[in-house]
């Protein structure tokens, strides 16, 4: 079967998709030299790779015309930034990763994963974040352990460990993700998910903050709070205590 | 067909311009009033166009038809139980994809739609160019463009709308793909639903599978069987892991992919203009230095407008109805007292006029309040405040009322129709009356100068003022913590474009709330007036009693001998513990019609004659008969105690029960007799 004709997309492609998000996102339209520039790649290359997504129909796409993504283009570029995200925060969080060679690795990883194995991944995340008898605390140690290639002492690690579990059992857990309420004025960033779920978050959804959605800090109040948001292009207020439910990633 | 009646129900985003294209539809022939059962206001109009009696009804503005106000509550029902013929919704061209999401909503329902895509002199201005027909034909609807506040596209609105109503388009339940995970969970769902559910009857099985897997609540209530309920559990359980977010979030992802699809082929930005005129106006009003001056000098204009604009014309309206109180009593001989004419004019003329005088007030207040709403303003006022009124649990919208209290709890308690939340609106009503109001100050200028030196005057005053608003502060923060407990309400809320107010616009804004403020509060203060006046006169004492007594003395007697008098009296044991005797007693029954009332009666019982708050004999006898302290108890009291009873009764109508007139009433006093009780025994054991 001719490669342009199915479905299935390569990896530079995916990145193609990728950088096209972003650049419509930051900007409205995509030119072809906004995407080779971004992506280190040659102008000409651009125009091959972007005829086929355009066959493929994932771009809007004609020659020195601005590009833009279709819908399946979208539902397929936040699947790959959400798989990006994902392995991101696992060599981070669980391998101690510098973030650095994490978004590298994230980059080059993302495209080949088969979703049962993806699917895992996330389970996986979440349950050593919340198994007490592994937690935050276990793998911290190992990164230590990594770091600092000590011998093992295990019956202190278990003593200390029911200690911090229960002392984390009093304490709220506190997130390591990157909110809307960290960014400050003129800083942008996309929806990854919604933190917690009650009815501001689903109202929020409503109003347009949706995965996806591009969303930009305008200003904040003169005394500190609520904040103003640009996103679908109209202005929304919130307070910080509902921006830090919702998870971004900077732009 | 001639001759027939249409139904049509107006949706639309708040600031969508909707007003302007109901104005535009139905011209004069307008009626407002109440949803049942809700503060909500129902607005609706008539047009006869080709033979056809068409009636518009004006749905609350909403972004979405969900459960989450009372507003969408409101909204959804009208739309699912009266079944208008057609539903129009407006669109703002200007940023037609968040506007969209309610049409996608009301296509999932069924029900024959039309869009009318407003506002299209800014989306042109914009640089926004639509592909009418191909957008038309993705989302299986006519589109109209208008321009409401210029009356444009509005004939080919109507007959989009009869062309609509007798011939619906094709059915758009299944507009939307929500892809294969959701799709086959509705479709679990669908199979539980039961066929005969009010619900499937009227719209099929998929619209309220695909409501229940978003779990609105006011769905869910509606009686369904526990397999639909364990069903729902489990799939909602299922997607929420597949996705990591709640169903409904992922339901608004998609609905938002579907909108942003069919935008991106048929509507095109040419301009990249990425602020507009109102991004520049923000940068200066919203400045971080600069917001904060121009807010105090907005509201600075305001309470100016209102007070100082307004009281020159208070005086006209005063001087109207002391005319009319003498001409009335000139229907009957000099010096013949009767009844009637005591009812006519001490009573009704008197009462209903003493507040009808703040009708210049309140339409000043209505018209600043309708320009800065029209304006967009408001919601950047409220954008500001709420970092302080958050802390005491309350809206940033609810700063504005509060302010208005300063001059009168009326307008105050009817401007907080700006607050959508009700606990948050009844907290606000509850604490209003703290703030000390105009009609309080003369008794302040009376009982300051009698008691204290001249160089404390401004400071007592200050103080006086301040304890108002401490005390509203405690008391907010203690009403959200006790009875309107519940989640903090959120700030949500849409920073709209700032606008051009139109004179009709905020002229018919002014006068829909002005009107409702003389029709209910009129007819409830005529009765509260009659029952005071006749408690302050009857029963009249014999005439041998009064016979050696002049006129002053006669009418202290009288005042002694009356039904409120009588109260005053009683209560003496009560009210000793505050250090008031039954003089301040019976002033203090009297100030109930209105608080600079309690001078005059003052007057009254120390045998004065009329008097007013520069009345030196009326100091010098305070002065003489209480000390300092008695004097501020005096204060502290009038300012905390039960507001006058027109305020309960606008009070009543806002709320929609006596109940809360009554809470507030009996409140406030009880709070008013515990403080000054503490402030007397301490500062007399303190005095020795």
């Amino acid at each position: 079967m001719d490669i342009t004709e199915s479905r299935q997309l390569t990896a530079s492609l995916e990145d193609y998709i990728e950088a096209i998000f972003w650049i419509v996102s930051a900007k409205g339209a995509a030119r072809a030299r906004d995407i080779a520039k971004r992506l280190g790649v040659k102008a000409s290359s651009v125009t091959g790779a972007l005829q086929v997504l355009a066959k493929k129909k994932y771009v809007n796409y004609a020659p020195y015309e601005v590009v833009t993504l279709t819908s399946e283009g979208l539902e397929e570029a936040k699947r790959i930034i959400r798989m990006h995200e994902v392995l991101r925060d696992f060599f981070v969080n669980v391998l101690g990763i510098k973030s650095k060679i994490a978004e590298e690795g994230a980059c080059k990883l993302e495209h080949n994963i088969p979703k049962p194995i993806f699917d895992r991944l996330i389970e996986f995340m979440e349950f050593i974040e919340t198994c007490p008898r592994a937690g935050k605390y276990w793998t911290d140690k190992f990164i230590k352990q990594c770091n600092l290639k000590k011998a093992r002492e295990c019956e202190k690690c278990i003593e200390q460990s029911i200690k911090s579990f229960k002392k984390e059992r009093t304490m709220t857990q506190t997130s390591r993700e990157i909110t809307l309420a960290d960014l400050m004025p003129k800083e942008k960033g996309v929806v990854l998910k919604m933190n917690r779920r009650n009815s501001v978050t689903k109202r929020l959804a409503d109003m347009g903050v949706v995965r996806g959605a591009l969303i930009e800090v305008e200003r904040v109040a003169p005394l500190g709070d609520p904040i103003d948001v640009k996103v679908k292009g109209y202005h929304l207020s919130l307070r910080k205590e509902e921006a830090v439910n919702i998870i971004i990633s900077r732009g | 067909m001639t001759g027939k009646i249409i139904t049509v129900a107006l949706a639309g985003n708040p600031n969508s311009g909707k007003t302007s294209v109901f104005n535009a539809l139905t011209g004069a022939r307008q009626h407002v009033g109440n949803y049942p059962g809700v503060t909500v206001e129902k607005k609706e109009g008539f047009r006869n166009y080709n033979g056809y009696e068409i009636k518009f009804v004006d749905l609350p503005g909403t972004y979405s038809l969900t459960a989450y106000s009372i507003e969408e509550v409101v909204a959804r029902n009208f739309i699912i139980d009266e079944h208008p013929d057609v539903v129009v919704d407006i669109v703002d061209s200007s940023n037609p994809e968040r506007n969209l999401y309610l049409a996608t909503q009301i296509l999932e329902i069924n029900v024959p739609l039309v869009l009318a895509f407003n506002m299209a002199d800014i989306a042109e201005q914009r640089g926004i160019d639509f592909d009418i027909d191909k957008l038309s034909s993705l989302l299986k609807v006519p589109i109209v463009p208008t321009i409401g506040n210029k009356g444009k596209g509005i004939d080919k609105l109507l007959e989009e709308i009869i062309a609509t109503a007798t011939n619906p388009g094709p059915d758009t339940s299944h507009l939307l793909n929500y892809g294969p995970e959701i799709e086959s969970e509705i479709e679990k769902i669908e199979k539980f639903v039961d066929q005969e559910h009010e619900l499937a009857e009227k719209y099929g099985k998929r619209w309220p599978a695909l409501k229940l897997l978003e779990q609105d609540k006011d769905i869910l209530d509606k009686g369904h069987g526990e397999e639909v309920i364990e069903a729902v559990a489990r799939s909602v359980k299922y997607l929420t892991r597949h996705f990591g977010d709640g169903p409904e979030i992922v339901i608004a992802d998609k609905r938002y992919g579907f909108i942003s699809g069919s935008c991106q082929e048929a509507v095109k930005s040419s301009v990249e203009s990425r602020h507009t005129a109102s991004d520049v106006v923000d940068k200066v009003i919203l400045n971080r230095v600069l917001g904060l001056p121009i807010f105090a000098v907005l509201m600075y204009l305001v309470f100016r407008l209102t007070f100082w604009v307004g009281d020159p014309m208070m005086g006209w309206m005063e001087g109207f109805f002391g005319w009319l109180g003498a001409v009335v009593a000139g229907l009957w001989p000099p010096g013949v007292e009767s009844p009637v004419k005591s009812l006519l004019v001490d009573g009704i003329i008197g009462g209903v006029g003493g507040v009808i005088v703040f009708l210049p007030n309140i339409l000043l207040l209505f018209l600043a309040i309708a320009t800065l709403e029209d304006s967009g303003y408001m919601a950047r006022a409220a954008f500001i405040m709420d970092r302080i009124m958050h802390k005491i649990g309350l809206h940033g919208k609810s700063f504005i009322p509060m302010l208005i209290g300063f001059g009168c709890s009326i307008p105050a308690i009817m401007g907080t129709r700006i607050l959508e939340n009700r606990r948050s609106r009844l907290t606000t009503i509850m604490i209003i009356p703290l703030m000390s109001c105009g009609a309080r100050l003369p008794i302040y200028t009376l009982i300051i100068p009698a008691f204290f030196e001249q160089r404390w005057h401004g400071f007592m005053l200050w103080l006086i003022y301040v304890i108002g608003i401490v005390l509203a502060i405690i008391c907010a923060k203690l009403l959200r913590h006790t009875l309107f407990k519940g989640e903090t309400i959120p700030f949500v809320m849409e920073l709209p474009s700032y606008r051009m107010p139109t004179l009709r616009g905020i002229l018919t804004h002014m006068w829909e709330r002005s009107w409702l403020f003389l029709k209910k509060a009129g007819t409830i203060i005529l009765v509260v007036s009659i029952i005071l006046w006749a408690a302050t006169s009857y029963p009249k004492p014999g005439e041998d009693r009064l016979a050696a007594l002049d006129e002053e003395q006669a009418q202290a007697v009288e005042f002694q001998y009356s039904i409120a008098g009588r109260i005053g009296i009683a209560m003496e044991p009560a009210i000793k513990p505050l250090g008031f005797d039954y003089r301040i007693g019976t002033a203090l029954i009297g100030a109930l019609a209105a608080k600079e009332v309690f001078v005059a009666q003052m007057g009254i019982v120390y045998s004065l004659g009329e008097a007013d708050e520069d009345s030196e004999t009326l100091r010098a006898k305070l002065a003489s008969n209480y000390t300092p302290l008695q004097g501020f108890c005096i204060m502290l009291f009038s300012l905390i105690s039960a507001p006058c009873i027109a305020t309960l009764a606008v009070c009543k109508r806002e709320t929609g029960s006596w109940k809360w007139a009554f809470f507030q009433f009996f409140g406030l006093t009880a709070l008013a007799y515990v403080i000054t009780l503490i402030v007397y025994q301490i500062g007399s054991f303190v005095a020795g």
